[in-house]
């Protein structure tokens, strides 16, 4: 079996002693900026994207694929414990969760919460694995106009499952895409909107709008609410991490469904994580008996979403990686990643870099390992971060990533452009529109330029071919029929329903 | 989750036809942007016979953007929306300060000087700081980003004031 040999070798790589310090090191990242409430993972992986660079390409992706399923582990953690959601992702795990750290189960709590996600993330290594090779076949008999209509397929979905207004998402989406054609004209060379500013020449840094947007919007608004959040911590000890078999029983079916809807939604474009979490929490509040104990300390309501949400991370990195489409905002800045690294993502990625790709899958599997070892007999020390005080995290975050900014080019511009991003983020957050869709078109829009030119260009100017190749043909109408029913007031209204519980 | 600012939202100097402030100027301001791509890419070649330009997807994404602006701007006239969220002063002043700061120095005074100059700017940014406190943990940290950046990441940059290094 080919799939056999393929993970062998990918856990060759993996086990090689610097990847595995990588892997633990995104590990560790990622429960302590998921312990952490106010530093969201695209903001970590933002920041640490820099640091990367001085890394051979496996390990700095190791790492950072570590830190994004890593936070999905940590912040169930705060969750529980202090009732904040440490992540978007655990928004839900809060509801149920800290209402058991109320009634003295915290340490079940926990313990299920990194099962599940334990579980979780061992199918959905299995499912990156075994997808991988096929969907890598399918790819490569796109053509550009098949290319383009797939993206714009993924975009649209994107708008779709994320929250809030389709039509500012569009508009984000449309911003990212018109940021990305600054710099140099891939064909031409011709130098477009750069301002004869010799740093603008190669376009705005990936990394730059990244960090400006999420980290230091994040941290701008943060401020917003006084550097002081308040943190009730559970303050009896946690005694007991071994849920009861009951516990095991009640919650093994939700662990199920968790897993299963998160890896689907996770492959989707758009929410990942987010969505699968919230939805994930709604059915099994659909399926539930008594509907009545969520939200009182229903075991399932820990386990399901916390599934969901590990598996959606994980899962998320299968259009990634096969077709070279990053599904959601973290999966764009592996993107980021990548090419700083001087990898092009697409579906050659997997023929040309094995070891990149297998090596990835398989260090996965051993971070998940990790990781319920660094969450559960370790929970003690990341409680204790959690008394360390915004006040003095948040310039700690500004001074490391104006460093880590500047070491990437060595330039000082560099810095003074993620500062403007960081208020045009601010602004953003401000008038409600998601940074997040801006991301993604500004990650897709080389790509999406590139393949419309080349599809023209071989149709001789034809804008029909888009429709007249089956395949694309498709595609663009999925894309047009999801759009529709997203606009739609019924749909609109069951879509916002999923994500009501956040207010709850 | 939802955004709810401390102070109390700012009276709308907006006409009363405006009845989501927020939407409206987000949409105007998308169109603002639009617009100044637009400018910024009008001396671009165009499409020439069958293959694009330089300036062609350039354009063709700012006309689109224009076109969804415009569209949000409208929303705001027509649907009940929020007012704007106010803006606090102090948080995004004293972090751009310190990152403008950090772009400043760091070519002339080196890593050391500019980023414990930049953490006490940022610590500025809240009310709540406490000095003695700032001034340890800002050292702590430009120590460790010393190590860090340089030997760990062998990243290399300046490190002391240039003056004190001739």
């Amino acid at each position: 079996m080919e799939l056999f040999a393929n993970l062998a070798h990918g856990f060759v790589v993996a086990f090689s002693p610097i990847n595995l310090l990588m892997c633990l090191i995104g590990a560790l990242v990622g429960t302590l900026v998921g312990v952490l409430p106010g530093i969201g993972t695209i903001a970590t992986v933002a920041m640490l994207l820099p640091i990367t660079f001085g890394l051979p390409p496996v390990g700095a992706l190791i790492m950072l694929a570590g830190i994004y399923y890593g936070a999905q582990y940590g912040g169930s953690t705060t969750s529980i414990l202090v009732n904040i959601p440490g992540e978007a992702t655990s928004v839900v795990t809060a509801l149920d969760g800290h209402q058991m750290a109320k009634q003295g189960r915290a340490g079940p709590a926990l313990a299920i919460a990194a099962i599940g996600s334990f579980f979780a993330g061992c199918v959905a290594t299995v499912l990156i694995a075994v997808l991988g090779a096929p969907l890598t076949k399918l790819a490569l008999a796109f053509g550009p106009a098949e290319y383009f209509s797939l993206m714009v397929l993924g975009l649209i979905f994107a708008v779709v499952l994320a929250k809030g207004s389709v039509l500012k998402a569009i508009a984000m989406i449309v911003f990212g895409l018109l940021l990305s054609m600054v710099g140099s004209d891939i064909e031409t060379g011709a130098s477009r909107m750069a301002f004869n500013i010799p740093e603008l020449a190669d376009g705005l840094g990936f990394a730059t709008v990244a960090m400006g947007v999420f980290g230091f919007a994040e941290i701008i608004r943060n401020l917003d609410h006084g550097a002081e959040m308040d943190r009730n911590l559970v303050q009896q000890k946690i005694t007991g991490l071994m849920p009861t078999r009951k516990d095991l029983v009640d919650s093994a079916p939700a662990i199920l469904r968790g897993t299963v809807l998160g890896s689907i939604l996770g492959i989707l474009p758009g929410g990942g994580a987010v969505i699968a979490s919230f939805a994930a929490y709604t059915l099994e509040k659909k399926l539930a008996k008594d509907p009545k104990r969520f939200g009182r300390g229903a075991i399932e309501g820990v386990a399901a979403p916390e599934s969901a949400n590990n598996a959606a991370a994980q899962t998320s990195f299968i259009p990634l990686l096969t077709l070279g489409i990053p599904p959601n905002a973290v999966m764009a800045l592996m993107v980021g990643a990548m090419t700083i690294h001087g990898i092009v993502p697409g579906p050659q990625v997997m023929q040309k870099q094995p070891d990149l790709v297998w090596g990835m899958i398989a260090s996965m599997w051993i971070g998940n390992l990790m990781l319920i070892i660094i969450n559960l007999p370790l929970v003690g020390i990341w409680v204790r971060l959690l008394r360390v005080p915004y006040r003095l995290m948040f310039p700690s975050i500004v001074v490391f990533c104006a460093i880590g900014i500047y070491s990437v080019n060595n330039a000082p511009v560099d810095v003074v452009l993620a500062g403007a991003f960081g208020l045009v983020g601010y602004w953003l957050i401000k008038h409600d529109f998601e940074p997040a869709p801006l991301l993604l078109g500004m990650v897709l829009g080389p790509l999406m330029e590139e393949n419309l030119r080349r599809a023209l260009l071989i149709s001789r100017g034809d804008w029909s071919v888009f429709l007249s190749r089956p395949l694309s043909a498709v595609l663009l109408a999925i894309a047009a029929g999801l759009l529709v029913l997203a606009v739609l007031p019924a749909l609109r209204a069951k879509r916002d329903e999923v994500f009501v519980e956040s207010e709850g | 989750m939802s955004d709810t600012p401390s102070e109390a939202p700012v009276k709308s100097i907006l006409p009363e036809w405006v009845r989501g402030p927020q939407d409206f100027v987000g949409g105007l301001a998308m169109m603002a942007v639009a617009l100044f791509a637009l400018w910024a890419s009008s001396d671009l070649q165009g499409m020439h016979g069958f293959s694009f330009g330089a300036g062609t997807a350039p354009r063709m994404f700012a006309v689109l953007l224009l076109l969804l602006g415009g569209a949000v701007a409208l929303m705001g006239v027509l649907k009940d929306g929020p007012q704007i969220a106010a803006y606090s002063w102090r948080g995004p002043l004293f972090v751009s300060a310190a990152i403008v700061f950090f772009a400043v120095a760091i070519r002339p005074f080196g890593l050391v000087v500019s980023a414990f100059a930049a953490f006490l700017i940022a610590a500025l940014g809240s009310h709540e700081t406490r000095w003695l406190e700032a001034i340890i943990v800002g050292g702590c940290l430009t120590l460790g980003c010393a190590l860090l950046f340089p030997y760990v990441l062998g990243l290399p940059m300046p490190m002391f004031p240039r003056f004190l290094m001739q």
